[in-house]
């Protein structure tokens, strides 16, 4: 299961220059987003004079952030550190990645990119779910797909139903999960929301479908 | 003196009113039960109830939301002295102690000088807010953007330095908020910033959806690594009231405890956590036989719930005064504040004297409350440690996704609560903290927008942050505990590449 934990020194894995993982490849991380914050805002407009501009305070810190990236990663090449415990997020990062294209996506090209990451994140969650680490893809793939399923369905279909779905996957993130009291439970809590949520608390939720088309369905929003 | 008695009239009046009391009450259950329940904090709590009070009145939400905070601290003692398992990462220090005290079949007097330890900080740190409150307000008029700026600096560095792992990973993840607080739209220009024309994200990444995912989902993601197992200590609670020495014994403890709660939780980057682990380390230092401790020495439990509870309280005051969140916890409190249309800072007192009134009011009614909740009741208490986890996760998923839906309707805030809560779970796995992170992100905009006027006004000099004597002050007391904190980090670094290289 999860190896040691805490950043005591672990044992020199033969051959790897890689001392502390953790810290290499989490600085490799910050960079990347460094990187990306300075492209992201590239059309931003700078300094003016003395005032600042929109793109000046991004700019900045994304500069920052990627010396110390650079540092953190410079670290975990010279000192001995854990080594990272095992996780498996990627198939569910990109379901989620596909998700955020297909809501923000105007062109066909980059509808296209969204399918293409959702068709890679499944895949790649099927295959850790028949390996090793299934236990490990579990959580975050079933967590992420129980949130999915709420966003999707919560407009077209209605709390009830969307909740109710949404539980019920949830239910699956984890390996203790027992069928038939998760399906009851899974009733018991959407029953629970809808008194507090809409009833109780007074908030704008529908509560059954409405007009139901493919439309409405599909556009995710 | 008269007026500080007025005022606290005035504020119990506000505190006693029906709804706030009530308010108060469900605060301190709830906080309570999450104390109680491990894998449930009071970060992801507040984030989850924040989109429900947007119905109540601002005064009684932020009294809800406060008896959360305070009352998880009463409640993570209950399930450290009896299951061993801390329900609170401040609770973390009383296991030690306190589950040994359990062993022995003394779990009753833990439980209850647990509870008084945090009354008498609670009351002590309640007067406290109420007395400093009127001079930190009239020191903060003085500050200008520049001062602002600097104060909101130190109180990073501050919150770095505390920080458990490497500082200059947290000063990474304080990076890593700022630039997230930048995607929207800009304060002074309203150009959108870095939001790829996408409309949810026209007004910048909610920050209930940070904390949230962070703090809520990665957690979650956590505890279902491994696999729970909970053994209660079946031990029946015989007498619940501690003995005479008991009491002798623990008060120097409570009082030692409360003091260094007090402190701590007023500094910037201090808290709950810090102050219980640093009484428990000054207790034992103090102590005349060190080595009764972790083998149930009464004041091994007294000092850190002592010190957790007048944290959590004093943690207000930076908050409620200058406006600043020392801490994670508090920055929440600052968007709950900003959601019900509060701006917060030092004309909170003048603007709105019921609230800061009430609240410090609320806080002493819910300390009553809690001693109540928690010593006869406990019994219920434990009975809840038997949910199983499986049940719970997915009520914590379902109410977290309709909290940040109902937000702005927009199914789309619950899918970035998720990939939020997949970033959290990589940061922890790679050693980072988040809490920086939050706290970054919360003074991002604020930083930005003080860092831009002090600059005009400046015409553009950035001397003028070392050159005017407040902000002078406040970045050379920041850049010496930068110093202080980096220096042995250099040298213990050293020393692990001098062993390995010679090893």
């Amino acid at each position: 299961m999860s190896e040691g934990v805490q950043a005591s020194p672990g044992v020199p894995r033969g051959g790897s220059r890689i001392r502390d993982p953790r810290d290499f490849y989490g600085g490799l991380a910050l960079i990347a987003l460094g990187v990306f914050a300075l492209w992201a805002s590239r059309d931003l407009p700078g300094m003016h004079g003395f005032a600042f501009g929109p793109g000046t305070a991004p700019r900045m810190f994304a500069i920052v952030l990627i010396g110390l990236g650079a540092v953190i990663a410079g670290m975990g090449l010279i000192t001995e550190g854990a080594a990272v415990e095992r996780y498996e997020i990627w198939g569910p990062a990109l379901i989620n990645l596909a998700y955020i294209f297909a809501v923000s996506a105007q062109t066909f090209t980059y509808k296209m990119v969204a399918l293409a990451l959702l068709v890679l994140g499944l895949i790649l969650s099927i295959i850790g779910l028949m390996g090793p680490k299934r236990n490990l893809v579990r959580g975050p793939l079933f967590i992420t797909l129980s949130v999915l399923i709420f966003a999707v369905a919560i407009r077209p279909l209605g709390l009830v139903i969307a909740s109710y779905c949404s539980i019920l996957a949830a239910a699956a993130a984890t390996p203790e999960v027992r069928w038939l009291e998760a399906i009851i439970w899974s009733a018991v809590l959407s029953a629970f929301c809808v008194l507090l949520f809409p009833i109780a608390l007074n908030l704008p939720l529908q509560l059954w479908p409405t007009n139901l088309s493919w439309a409405s369905l599909l556009s995710f929003r | 003196m008269t007026d500080l008695l007025s005022n606290l009239a005035m504020g119990f009046g506000v505190a006693l009113s029906g709804m706030n009391l009530f308010l108060c009450l469900i605060g301190a259950i709830v906080g309570t039960l999450v104390g109680v329940l491990p894998g449930v904090g009071p970060l992801a709590t507040i984030a989850m109830l924040l989109p429900i009070t947007f119905g109540l009145p601002p005064v009684g939400a932020l009294i809800m939301l406060a008896g959360i905070y305070y009352g998880a601290q009463y409640g993570g003692s209950t399930t450290s002295i009896l299951v061993n398992i801390p329900g609170e990462a401040s609770s973390v220090v009383t296991t030690l102690d306190g589950h040994q005290m359990a062993r022995q079949g003394r779990a009753g007097p833990a439980l209850a000088i647990a509870a008084i330890g945090s009354f008498f900080a609670g009351c002590v740190s309640t007067v406290l807010v109420a007395a400093l409150g009127a001079p930190l307000t009239s020191v903060a008029l003085m500050f200008g953007p520049a001062e602002y700026f600097s104060l909101m600096v130190l109180g990073l560095v501050f919150a770095v330095v505390l920080a458990r792992g490497s500082v200059i990973k947290a000063v990474a993840m304080v990076m890593m908020g700022l630039l997230m607080s930048m995607v929207g739209s800009d304060i002074e220009t309203g150009q959108s910033r870095m939001a790829f024309d996408v409309p949810e994200l026209s007004d910048g990444i909610g920050f209930i959806v940070v904390a949230m995912g962070v703090f809520g989902f990665a957690e979650i993601m956590r505890n279902l690594e491994q696999e729970s197992s909970r053994s209660i200590v079946h031990a029946k609670l015989t007498g619940l009231m501690p003995t005479w020495p008991d009491l002798k014994a623990s008060s120097g403890a409570i009082m030692r405890g409360t003091m260094l709660g007090s402190i701590l939780g007023i500094l910037p980057g201090g808290g709950a956590v810090i102050a219980a682990f640093a009484a428990y380390t000054f207790e034992k230092k103090m102590a005349k036989d060190p080595s009764r401790f972790g083998r149930g020495a009464i004041e091994g439990v007294a000092a850190p719930e002592s010190a957790n509870n007048a944290a959590s309280q004093t943690s207000f005051i930076p908050l409620l005064t200058l406006g600043i969140p020392p801490n994670a916890v508090m920055a929440l409190m600052v968007g709950a504040m900003t959601i019900h249309g509060i701006v917060p800072g030092p004309q909170v007192m003048t603007k709105q004297p019921e609230l800061f009134w009430g609240m410090i009011a609320s806080m002493w009614l819910g300390n009553l409350m809690l001693v109540i909740i928690n010593l006869p009741m406990v019994g219920i208490w434990v009975r809840l440690l038997r949910v199983p986890y499986r049940l719970l996760f997915p009520a914590i998923i379902i109410f977290c996704a309709i909290g940040v839906y109902s937000l702005n309707n927009a199914p789309f805030d619950a899918v970035m609560t998720a990939l939020f809560g997949i970033i959290g779970y990589w940061l922890v796995k790679h050693d980072f903290e988040p809490a920086p992170m939050l706290l970054g992100f919360v003074l991002g905009p604020l930083m930005e927008e003080n860092l831009r006027r002090a600059m005009l006004i400046a015409r553009g000099d950035p001397s003028t942050f070392v050159t005017r004597p407040i902000s002078g002050g406040l970045i050379a007391l920041a850049a010496f505990l930068l110093v202080l904190a980096v220096l042995p980090m250099i040298r213990h670094k050293r020393d692990e590449v001098f062993v390995e290289s010679e090893g």
